[in-house]
């Protein structure tokens, strides 16, 4: 993964300012008919330096919230200890 | 020769050859790869309905995520009908289901994941900061480098900061989501047949 010296240009850096999410299953799609497919989409709201808001939207799947979730457990439980 | 295409020796690996082409995306996997490496003996014209029915099976079985019972009862009533598959091929197909099944239907799951996914996730603490001027400088808080994209694309890089006040909120909001996906999770483990945890 590139640090902040990295290849990839960062596109967005800022303060988060809400979360917000959504649980959902897919039930059916042209390719499966019979889908089942949980999937938690998230939408983070950014505050950039001179206060310009960005929306950014991106799905998990089960596995991927459950670290994702645990990571910000983990991250709190960081930040009590200061 | 018809009877070189009743058989079910070779049918196994022309599942696997349509299971890499139909689900995992593989390309270069034609008709007459698959002909002439597991049926040699059968002309091109003989082997193509014969590759669609079996197509056309598979891709049912697949979408319809058929648990046993109703894969064996969809394998009898295809060995019942005119034009149909026989029961040796029969049992190629349901073994080749029970064990290609999960990653088949991974496969479908991904290729209904549309939009943006989250690819990469990392973060730290800074602590407080000094500076000649101030005592304190910073208040501590969370940065988390996010990484948002479509696979195959060029992924999006996101930094934030997350202030201590906003991060246990934040937590909260997760807890309360993870406790209704928790219920969804259960909803659906019990008795879906194809649902499947990692």
């Amino acid at each position: 993964r590139p640090g902040p010296g990295g290849a990839r240009p960062l596109l967005v850096a800022g303060q988060l300012i809400d979360f917000q999410w959504k649980l959902g299953v897919a039930i059916s799609a042209d390719s499966c008919k019979s889908l089942k497919l949980p999937c938690v989409t998230v939408a983070l709201k950014v505050a950039d330096g001179s206060g310009n808001i960005t929306c950014k939207t991106f799905e998990m799947t089960v596995p991927q919230f459950q670290n994702f979730y645990s990571q910000f457990k983990e991250m709190a439980s960081v930040l009590e200890t200061f | 020769m018809a009877g070189e295409l009743e058989g079910s020796k070779s049918l196994s690996g022309l599942l696997s050859g349509l299971a890499q082409e139909a689900f995992h995306g593989h390309q270069g996997i034609t008709e007459e790869l698959l002909r002439s490496q597991l049926y040699p003996e059968v002309s091109l014209e003989e082997f193509r309905p014969f590759l669609a029915k079996m197509r056309g099976i598979l891709k049912s079985i697949a979408s319809a995520d058929m648990d046993f019972n109703q894969l064996e009862a969809f394998l009898t009533a295809q060995t019942k009908k005119q034009g149909g598959i026989t029961s040796d091929q029969a049992a190629v197909i349901s073994k080749f289901w029970k064990s290609h099944k999960t990653k088949i239907r991974e496969s479908l799951m991904n290729q209904s994941r549309w939009d943006s996914g989250l690819r990469g996730l990392s973060w730290r603490i800074d602590g407080k900061s000094q500076s000649r001027h101030s005592a304190q400088i910073h208040t501590p808080v969370a940065i988390m480098e996010l990484e948002i994209g479509k696979s195959g694309q060029n992924q999006d890089q996101f930094r934030l900061w997350i202030k201590r006040t906003a991060l246990c909120l934040k937590d909260k909001q997760a807890s309360n989501l993870k406790g209704k996906y928790s219920l969804v999770f259960n909803l659906h483990n019990s008795g879906a047949p194809g649902w499947h945890s990692r």
